[in-house]
């Protein structure tokens, strides 16, 4: 059996570990020339920037068999990240095991699927070369594929747009009247980082967010939230205490001239930035309405006020998308526009077809990277050594396809919270299922 | 696969996830490493109840390199030259756990883990987290609860009872530790031994739940232990599917005791044998 893996970012590497740590063959394909993906800095589909920190701390972002180092802070930088994820490939030996700037240009199944042919593409003289495998892991990202709103005008507008998939550093704001769209965690970086270097920073959001502190009463705000759950405090109590400790900390966010938030906790994914509304609070950032239409100096919003800018960065995120599968509609189940996966992981229409990181957990991610790739790696071994007990996981699994893991609460905008997973909702059920395939004969 | 088939994967980690131990200044770590290089995986040595790295510095750590094998020594927590002494009143088997953890990131690949007594507890919890090549369990405190354990060396010594209740250090006698060194050598390393943490001492008693262990395992034990029972050895053993070795004349401190050497060359062809890191299976 032999697995090629896409990609070597966290949940590639992690995938690549699991499948050699239960003895199946396995070998990545990476375009960059380094492990890393979105944390490889300056690599092609690297979305990080000059300044990225992590927003969830270190105990549930690192992978489980191999902490950070101690002497990380709680919130490590990208160069760490990345520094961190070298030697994670290192110990485990998958360095040797990736081809390294390899362009996947085409995954097809041969035949009726039982094998899949995967062609790359050598970016440095375009010379192509093709592979077979006995499975595909997918773990392409999806945070690289800038998605770019229109508005009327955008045309005539006659300064510059960019989205922050272009975002490096805060070179290119100094100076300038910059109007910041989208309050992801992107862009309130991006809006914090105007306000300490452009001349005037707009920050333009559909709707009221709750802003969450990176600490709370001294602990990072994520280590609280995950002791409350270990407590078994319900939702809706957990909802007050949040809400109450927010109140506490910063207070009511509209009068700081920020919407109010139009949703409950958690029924959005977090936004951690502490220094969002400390701008707002100095005048350093103005919060604005959703743009109406773009003209020549500048953007008219929808509560008919206007702004004249030099800068537009639209940090509205990216799209979903698997540029080499032959036909990802049929293989990936395509539905509304997402791809119909059990567990956020199986393939509705392969046994030997997986996607790994197409999850947007509310809390650090490897941890769940991790136990993804091992639940490959233990379906595959099963499907060998127990293939009864494999298939009914399987059957099990997809028979829920679709099913989405929030703990309770209703995501607002449920195609933006698509791939949101509260993140011990979606862990227990990947525990239910490994431990289903270490059932005793 | 040596596991018993009740252990569970263990996914959901709560505690460690919102309680993660504090972390240390500065770990010891005794190394010494083979020249030329052999190929051979790395050694990783976890000592005991009041023990530090220096226990198999003595005469494991040279040697192993002298056989070809990368060895590390580690001092936990509050151990030796480790930081975190001004904390170790209040420091449980997690934080070790979390020591080893870090020992081992700082390794260029997965090694064989050798835990000794309490660091074999140590040992095993790690490897229910962690793919290690090999795990060594030397004369190792039981999983499952030290109360009989306690229980037997309160027969002999009712005092280290009530020390161990009052969370004092156990008697760390030459006596209990040694059966065939001299009397000055035997002093001189009980002189060694140190403080442990209460709370540790305490968790002893408390069963520990191991989820399954995937790696081969090596269980050594001595019939005249005076710390860890003989059924407490074989039944940590059979876990694992394995019979433990035995080393009679040897007491508990089997790295320090006459005949060391026998023991380390068990452990030395135990980690020889183990297969690469990733080597692919054949079903």
């Amino acid at each position: 059996m032999s697995i090629a893996v896409i990609g070597a970012g966290p949940h590639g590497l992690s995938a690549l570990k699991a499948l050699l740590q239960n003895g199946i063959d396995a070998e990545g394909f990476e375009r960059a020339g380094d492990v890393g993906g979105n944390w490889n800095y300056g690599a092609p589909t690297s979305r990080v920037y000059r300044s990225t920190h992590l927003i969830s701390s270190k105990p549930f972002t690192q992978f489980p068999d191999f902490p950070m180092p101690d002497s990380y802070p709680d919130y490590p930088s990208h160069v760490q990240v990345k520094e961190y994820l070298t030697s994670y490939a290192r110990h485990f030996g998958l360095v040797d095991r990736i081809h390294f700037d390899a362009e996947v240009v085409s995954v097809a199944p041969v035949g009726d699927g039982a094998t899949w042919r995967v062609t790359v593409r050598n970016p440095a003289n375009g010379d192509l070369s093709s592979t077979e495998h006995d499975g595909v892991v997918i773990a392409n990202g999806h945070n690289w594929s800038a998605k770019i709103p229109r508005y009327p005008g955008q045309d005539s507008f006659g300064g510059r747009i960019i989205h922050s998939a272009d975002y490096k550093d805060a070179d290119v704001l100094r100076g300038k009247r910059v109007l910041v769209v989208g309050a992801g965690n992107t862009g309130c970086d991006v809006a914090v980082e105007s306000a300490q270097n452009a001349t005037r920073t707009w920050h333009s959001t559909r709707r009221g967010y709750y802003y969450n502190p990176k600490y709370l009463m001294g602990r990072p705000s994520d280590q609280t939230a995950d002791l409350l759950l270990a407590l078994r405090i319900p939702l809706a109590l957990r909802r007050q205490m949040f809400k109450a400790s927010l109140r506490f900390a910063v207070g009511d966010f509209t009068k700081f001239g920020l919407k109010k938030p139009d949703h409950r906790f958690f029924e959005t994914h977090p936004i951690v930035n502490q220094q969002l509304v400390y701008y707002v609070g100095q005048g350093d950032i103005t919060p604005v309405d959703d743009i109406a239409t773009f003209d020549k100096e500048g953007v008219v919003f929808t509560d008919g006020s206007r702004a004249d800018v030099d800068l537009v960065v639209f940090c509205t995120g990216y799209l979903v998308t698997f540029p080499f599968l032959d036909d990802a509609a049929l293989h990936l189940d395509w539905h509304n526009g997402h791809p119909r996966l059990a567990l956020h992981l199986f393939t509705t229409k392969h046994r030997n077809l997986f996607v790994s990181g197409l999850i947007q957990p509310d809390s650090g991610q490897w941890t769940l990277a991790h136990w993804q790739g091992i639940l490959i790696a233990r379906y595959l071994e099963a499907r060998e050594q127990r293939p009864a007990v494999a298939e009914r996981l399987y059957a099990d699994a997809t028979g829920q396809a679709g099913r989405r893991y929030s703990a309770g609460t209703t995501y607002k905008d449920s195609s933006r919270h698509y791939y949101e997973v509260a993140h011990q909702d979606y862990l227990q059920s990947l525990q239910d299922a490994i431990n289903a395939l270490e059932v005793p004969a | 696969m040596s596991s018993r088939g009740s252990r569970r994967t263990r996914v959901m980690r709560q505690w460690d996830w919102s309680l993660p131990s504090r972390p240390v200044s500065h770990r010891e770590v005794i190394s010494a490493m083979p020249d030329p290089p052999a190929g051979r995986p790395p050694l990783l040595m976890v000592h005991g109840i009041a023990h530090a790295a220096w226990c198999f510095a003595e005469n494991w750590v040279p040697a192993a390199a002298q056989a070809g094998f990368p060895a590390h020594a580690l001092s936990l927590r509050g151990h030796g030259a480790s930081a975190g002494g001004r904390h170790l009143r209040r420091t449980l088997i997690r934080d070790y756990v979390h020591d080893v953890m870090q020992a081992i990131t700082e390794l260029p690949e997965p090694p064989v883990l050798i835990g000794h007594s309490m660091g074999a507890i140590v040992a095993q919890l790690v490897a229910e987290r962690y793919p290690l090549r090999g795990l060594v369990l030397l004369t190792p405190a039981p999983l499952h609860s030290a109360v009989a354990d306690l229980v037997a060396i309160a027969r002999d010594r009712p005092a280290d009872l009530v020390r161990a209740v009052l969370g004092r250090t156990l008697s760390m006698e030459p006596d209990i530790l040694f059966e065939g060194l001299d009397p000055a050598t035997a002093r001189a390393y009980s002189d060694r031994t140190s403080t442990e943490s209460p709370f540790v001492q305490w968790e002893l008693l408390l069963p520990q739940r191991v989820g399954p262990v995937r790696c081969p395992v090596l269980v050594v034990g001595t019939p005249s232990d005076r710390l860890v029972r003989v059924e407490d050895v074989q039944r940590t053993a059979h876990a694992y599917g394995v019979e433990p070795v035995w080393f009679p004349g040897m007491g508990h401190d089997v790295m320090l005791d006459a005949g060391w050497e026998r023991v380390l060359d068990t452990v030395l062809r135990f980690a020889a044998d183990l297969p690469p890191w990733g080597s692919v299976q054949k079903v």
